[in-house]
């Protein structure tokens, strides 16, 4: 059995990443490339009344001036959404190349390709714009009064009000109206939820305001197109989804799927959710300059760019009433959340839901739930996918009521948890069973790390005081059956015994690469230092839906699981009559074919079988099943009550992860997400100015912790065998991040006493938020 | 054009630059040495962090003409032959690499530590490393891989 899984092999990039050999977006040159410069509304809401062109145009070295006037006015949705909705539910596709009608400040009005990057700088400055502007509303609860601007008055989409395609009972359901709703209200629900809460003999209510934040990967969105008059569009891109990428540019520019080709060259500097389908839009700019100048055109976004005009965390108000028995067991849940959606709805639709199902409906048995998800555009940039997506949210504010629940019935947080958690055999709001759960060995370990017996509940006095808090989380393991999701590998001998593996997954940074072939060589049986993979690109490989969701690892697995046989199996025919035993006799590990006595290496057969004009070769598709995985995450902080400086001196993160295919690297997929975890509790936010725009346009202004900020982190991981998953595993990437806020926040309130519902708990909120009990 | 004195990673060049350039287009654009990356191009993150002289810097703020005369050390000086240098070897051996994109800088941040100090507090590694912004790791394994460089190194490895 397995050779590689559950071993922590280095990373397969690792040597171009430590040489500074492996290429990125940013590194790439290609012969006779022009550069490109974007401009950007400096209104957050206004009308393009004349725009000329003229004195860009005839600057030496311009080769190309794109604005509205001059390129398609198809709209699309550059996030894969546009290509994974199922019906009965439509995408939304409201974004265009260039507007006339910028809904944001940053959004795109023209764009110019030029000899160098500083002609294009210069050029952009003498486009000349005049506008009128327009009234503009920032605020999900403004928005959605009638009398408010309207953002997008031709999607304020027809199917508001409507249910989701889940909802057993569509016609109990009469909205009232709202303005500017994205796409429609998520509104789903399981149970009676008015009979649970007559059933409750204790109710809790509480609400939280929660930040935008932003993913803040290390490369900026970049892309070089190349289009030849040929009609072939070449794209090199930071996308963690090529094959979408290449769907929504197809769309976008009427172009046949077969003549758009989009790579990674081949290492994206992360991702986080930001490039869930286009990198902002430098995919589609550049590809329209490069269809105008019939040269390659790069378009590498500023940092300023990447901070205000790309998708960033939803931000918004959360409400959550929670019913329970008085022996704790919950009976009732009903949970309301407000998005800023910002201009454009990318994942706005999509996003709601998942905070609602994985968020709400996720981690605990309760029998009678209700969940509605307003998303409201604003004139604010784009928020879409962040790491999570929508769980941090939904957990935030579920883990916040459960602690109050605990409080008012006096019983210890955990037990409280314990008590209520899903089961194996639950299925809750889920279409498919959760799977295994190991969620309460989570929280013992967890709680075990981190003192809890020891330091809960010290009650201390003086300026200094400490606490400790933990919540729990779930996600999912890939986005089937909410999404369109599935995988499409080849894989095949060389001639000399290699395994190749084709997929169309790219790497972003999490190892999905290394594990995938960890995985393979365990179920083909071949060594893991001869195997390759070939990745991020859509001309290499078939169809794959990308990184993202949990799912690279599990997915690509789950395709594996079902071609290696088939690959053993025509691999073992061929020995069979070469040795003269029966295919049945035959196994094979590690390149070596044994059986009835006889053994021959792959590497011998592969060349006999190509010596006879075979080659072994086999491929599949699959839609993944899918688990859910689990987490307790706990927190210490120390709080100074004179300066509100909350530190945190210790993060426990129990993860169950199904089964870890690389220990080393899940432990760095828990670490990392913890620390953004520790950002959204108490320093990352993205503060607007009306007028000007987000406060946050660069690293220095949005305070990342360094390697001098972060606590002690501590990973555990939890194998609870999912029997849906290959050897067990289930996904990880995201799950880290989802229960760090309300860890934090009830540490805090484990050591003041005050349970803060505004995130970040920055010094100033901290000392407002104490004033009235000082 | 004005003519530049630098050496680098080892070789002494005398080259023609454009004075307005900074250091790190210079490294990127004219020797194509892109494995120094630019995150933010205003010092903010660390990902252009040279050594310069045996200082680390950030060759975003760097005027090219300010490299006239001086050693300068790039990630893609760091192996000698196929053999990797201590911090590589870790980086890759201890998970401390995840998209890569920081790791050049971060890299270079650790080397001038341990160039001067191979027995380094770990409060003195996360102060050398805290101009290197990285958003995957959460700093663990880097820190790790920066302690077992410099033991390896204290053995002359």
């Amino acid at each position: 059995m397995a050779n590689y899984v559950g071993k922590n092999i280095p990373r397969n990039d690792g040597f171009d990443k430590a040489t500074g050999l492996g290429v990125f977006t940013h590194d790439v040159t290609m012969p006779h490339m022009l550069f490109a410069k974007v401009l950007r509304s400096p209104h957050a809401h206004a009308r393009v009344i004349s725009i000329d062109t003229s004195a860009a145009e005839a600057l030496p070295g311009v080769k190309a001036v794109c604005t509205y006037q001059n390129t398609t006015k198809k709209r699309f949705n550059a996030s894969t959404a546009a290509m994974i909705t199922i019906p009965c539910d439509e995408p939304v596709r409201d974004q265009l190349v260039f507007t006339d009608r910028p809904l944001y400040i940053g959004d795109e009005i023209a764009a110019v390709a030029a000899e160098t990057g500083e002609i294009a700088a210069k050029a952009v400055k003498l486009i000349k714009v005049e506008y009128e502007i327009l009234p503009a509303v920032y605020d999900p609860l403004e928005a959605l009064k009638l009398d408010a601007p309207k953002v997008q008055p031709e999607f304020q989409s027809e199917m508001f009000g409507a249910p989701i395609c889940m909802d057993d009972d569509p016609t109990q359901l009469i909205h009232p109206k709202y303005n500017n709703i994205c796409g429609k209200v998520i509104e789903f629900g399981i149970g009676d939820i008015a009979q649970g809460f007559k059933e409750a003999e204790v109710i809790v209510e509480v609400d939280l305001q929660l930040p935008r934040v932003k993913q803040c990967q290390m490369e900026t969105h970049a892309a070089i197109a190349s289009y030849k008059a040929n009609g072939i569009l070449e794209v090199i891109s930071t996308t963690q989804t090529p094959h979408p990428t290449k769907m929504i540019l197809a769309y976008a520019l009427d172009l046949p799927e077969s003549k758009v080709r989009v790579s990674n060259p081949p290492y994206v500097g992360g991702g986080f959710g930001v490039r869930i389908g286009m990198s902002g839009k430098a995919e589609v700019i550049a590809a329209v300059l490069s269809m105008k100048a019939l040269r390659p055109v790069k378009l590498v976004y500023t940092r300023e760019e990447d901070f205000t005009a790309s998708d960033t965390r939803h931000g918004g108000y959360l409400l959550c009433k929670l019913g329970a028995k008085y022996d704790g067991t919950f009976v009732a849940i009903d949970t309301t959340a407000w998005l800023n959606t910002g201009a454009y709805a990318t994942f706005g639709v999509e996003l709601p839901g998942v905070l609602g199902a994985c968020g709400t409906a996720g981690a605990y048995r309760i029998p009678n739930l209700h969940y509605k998800g307003f998303p409201v555009y604003t004139n604010q940039q784009t928020a879409g996918a962040f790491r999570g997506f929508g769980t941090p949210q939904g957990t935030a504010i579920v883990e916040a009521a459960v602690d109050k629940m605990a409080c008012a019935l006096q019983m210890d947080p955990l037990e409280l948890r314990k008590k209520n958690t899903s089961k194996p055999e639950d299925r809750g709001f889920f279409p498919f069973p959760i799977g295994s759960v190991g969620v309460n060995e989570c929280i013992d370990k967890a709680a075990a790390a981190i003192g809890w017996n020891e330091k809960r509940g010290r009650n201390q006095s003086g300026h200094i005081r400490r606490g400790v808090g933990l919540a729990i989380a779930t996600h999912v393991s890939n986005a089937a059956p909410f999404c369109v999701d599935y995988d499409s590998i080849v894989l095949w001998i060389e001639q000399d015994g290699s395994l190749h593996i084709s997929s169309g997954i790219p790497e972003i940074g999490p190892g999905s690469t290394t594990g995938v072939i960890q995985v393979a060589c365990d179920l083909v049986g071949v060594p893991f230092a001869t195997t390759v993979m070939q990745f991020g690109d859509t001309a290499s490989s078939p169809f794959d839906i990308g990184s993202h969701a949990s799912r690279t690892i599990y997915t690509v697995s789950q395709v594996l699981a079902e071609v290696a046989p088939k690959l053993r199996q025509s691999i073992f025919e061929y020995a069979a009559a070469h040795l003269e035993v029966s295919a049945e006799q035959l196994d094979m590990v590690d390149g070596i074919i044994s059986g009835g006595g006889k053994e021959i290496t792959l590497k011998e057969l592969a060349y006999q079988a190509h010596l006879n004009g075979k080659q072994f070769l086999v491929s599949g598709n699959k839609v993944p099943p899918n688990s859910l995985p689990w987490c307790a995450q706990a927190a210490e902080v120390e709080v100074d009550m004179e300066l509100g400086l909350i530190k945190v001196l210790k993060i426990v993160a129990a993860h169950d992860v199904g089964k870890a295919v690389n220990p080393r690297l899940c432990e760095g997929q828990i670490e990392g997400a913890a620390l953004m975890g520790v950002g959204y509790a108490l320093k990352e936010e993205m503060v607007y100015e009306v007028g000007t725009g987000f406060y946050n346009n660069g690293l220095h202004r949005y305070m990342l912790a360094t390697a001098n900020d972060r606590p002690e982190i501590v990973p555990i991981l939890v194998e609870s065998n999912d029997p849906a998953g290959v050897f067990g595993m289930k996904g990880l990437g995201e799950v880290g991040l989802n229960a760090i806020l309300p860890a934090i926040f009830s540490a805090v309130e484990d050591a003041v006493g005050v349970r803060f519902n505004v995130a970040p708990i920055t010094p100033s909120r901290f000392l407002a938020g104490m004033k009235p009990f000082a | 054009m004005e003519k530049l004195n630098v050496t680098v990673n080892g070789q002494l060049m005398s080259v023609d630059v454009n004075p307005a350039i900074r250091l790190v287009d210079f490294l990127r654009g004219q020797l194509l040495l892109t494995g120094t990356k630019t995150g933010c191009g205003k010092g903010e993150c660390g990902a252009c962090t040279v050594i310069m002289n045996g200082k680390s810097v950030t060759s975003c703020l760097i005027p090219v003409m300010r490299a006239e005369g001086a050693v300068i050390e790039t990630i893609e000086g760091l192996a000698k032959g196929e053999t990797l240098h201590p911090l590589q070897e870790e980086f890759i051996d201890k998970g401390a690499i995840q998209c890569g994109f920081c790791t050049p800088g971060m890299i270079m941040s650790a080397k001038a530590l341990l160039d001067k100090d191979d027995n380094p507090s770990s409060e003195a590694v996360r102060e050398a490393l805290s101009g290197n912004i990285c958003r995957c790791t959460g700093y663990v394994k880097i820190e790790e891989a920066v302690m077992a460089a410099a033991a390896k190194m204290r053995k002359g490895g």
